[in-house]
């Protein structure tokens, strides 16, 4: 009877140090799930006025390999309040975070934003080129 | 039988008699109607009370046709009603179409002082009048309280009273026109539109200038403070004395119901004056669309507003409304 005791006793135990064991979803400063991904670039870009509308003149082009985003906007684009979106590939971050109304006015200037991989290990700085139409 | 046993059953059977008991149905019993006169009132209007806007009430009384029949209704009011403040004398009733028809019931209202009057002239015992309130200048910032008061033949007398509502201390202004060539300066401090020549006697007070430039293609319809840069006041003369940097920040989708009656339930009232944040926007707002708007800063600080596009042409004009709100009465 002690036997069988003692078997249950330690599958009990297993069981128990495997579940604690089992390793935590790994989570960044963020608390945004790091996962496999190794992709990292922007795949779209959009900038938008104090009215929500936006003021792009056409497409912004995107080149991933130079790391640039060329965006012409529209005459009269108070670049000072404009909102800036990017479109990145899936579980990548970007750094800094865009927190609202950003100034974009100092065209010699072109401001830049990092995208960060899925794993976290690829960091890969865009520089947003902007001209008025 | 055990004791304890005894005691079990006796405490399940007291609980069941009791969810029994607690879940009996109240009966029903219709109220009686009031036999003497009573009287009820609604407000009509939503949204902020401007000085020279109408608050709209709509006000009932009733008595049972054998008691008799109404002789009088009157609203007083905190402040008098400037000038265009009435009681109906039609109670209105809704037909089958949801049209509402009116049926005269007494003579025209009688303004005298505070107090808004209808006699009545008809055998009525039952009528639903509605108050038109224009909020006097002197109310401005200030609370209102009406009181509506009805009697009948039978000396009853009955009063309801509704409020205190705030009158914002913000200023309205609807449906202003302007053109690119005969009606460009707006004066936000005079909230009136001015020609080349007006805006030349009124230089202190002219805040930014109307112009339709059909190229570029996304200039179009623009508020352009006198003193933004040249390129957004492309062949604009303007008027000695007349150089103000007011800020504008562009809106689009704000269609505030007393500025654009369309859509129901928005309204920009003095407590967005006060949080607006127009600090680092320009002096220039180009390419405007009908039902857009921009919200605008004057130089000196003193007074902020919302400029809405009521509609656009392309002939070069446009029609504005303007809510302005004076920071100093803060």
């Amino acid at each position: 009877m002690a036997k069988y005791f003692k078997i249950a006793f330690s599958l009990l135990l297993l069981t128990t140090a495997f579940i604690a064991c089992r390793k935590d979803a790994p989570v960044d400063e963020d608390g945004l799930l790091i996962t496999d991904r190794r992709e990292c670039y922007v795949s779209n870009f959009e900038l938008l006025g104090t009215d929500f509308v936006t003021v792009r003149s056409k497409a912004a082009v995107i080149d991933t390999t130079a790391q640039t985003i060329n965006v012409e906007v529209l005459f009269g684009t108070d670049l000072k309040n404009v909102y800036p979106q990017f479109s990145l590939a899936t579980d990548c971050k970007l750094d800094p975070k865009i927190t609202g109304k950003t100034d974009f006015s100092d065209l010699a200037n072109p401001k830049t934003y990092t995208v960060v991989s899925g794993n976290r290990q690829i960091k890969k700085p865009y520089k947003v080129i902007i001209k008025f139409q | 039988m055990s004791r304890k046993k005894i005691i079990n059953y006796s405490y399940l059977l007291s609980a069941l008699l009791l969810i029994l008991v607690a879940c009996k149905k109240d009966e029903y019993t219709i109220p009686s109607p009031k036999s003497e006169l009573s009287n009820d009132a609604i407000k009509r209007t939503l949204g902020p009370n401007i000085v020279g806007d109408t608050i709209q009430f709509a006000y009932a009384m009733a008595l049972p046709p054998a008691k008799g029949k109404l002789v009088s209704a009157q609203v007083e009011a905190t402040f008098a009603g400037a000038t265009g403040t009435y009681l109906e004398n039609k109670s209105y009733y809704t037909k089958a179409n949801g049209q509402d028809t009116g049926v005269l019931v007494g003579q025209a209202s009688v303004n005298s002082g505070a107090v808004t009057k209808v006699t009545f002239n008809r055998d009525t015992s039952a009528a639903t009048l509605r108050f038109f309130y224009i909020t006097p200048e002197e109310a401005r910032g200030k609370t209102v309280t009406f009181t509506f008061s009805a009697t009948s033949s039978d000396g009853g007398n009955v009063s309801y009273k509704m409020g205190p509502y705030n009158v914002a201390k913000m200023s309205l202004v609807r449906n202003l026109a302007v053109n690119n060539a005969t009606a460009n300066f707006i004066s936000i401090a005079d909230m009136k539109v001015y020609n080349a020549a007006a805006a030349a006697t009124n230089a202190a007070n002219i805040d930014l200038v109307y112009l339709y430039r059909a190229a570029p293609a996304t200039f179009l319809h623009a508020l352009v403070s006198p003193a933004a840069d040249a390129q957004y006041l492309p062949a604009v003369t303007l008027p000695a004395g007349v150089n103000k940097s007011t800020k504008l920040m562009k809106v689009f989708n704000l269609q505030d119901y007393n500025l654009a009656y369309t859509q129901f339930g928005i309204y920009i009232d003095d407590l967005d004056f006060q949080q607006i944040n127009l600090s680092a926007a320009p002096n220039f707002a180009i390419n405007l669309k009908a039902e857009a708007g921009a919200w605008a800063e004057t130089a000196d600080g003193r007074y902020r507003a919302y400029i809405y596009m009521n509609s656009v042409n392309t002939n070069g004009s446009a029609v504005i409304s303007i809510k302005r709100y004076d920071m100093q009465s803060k």
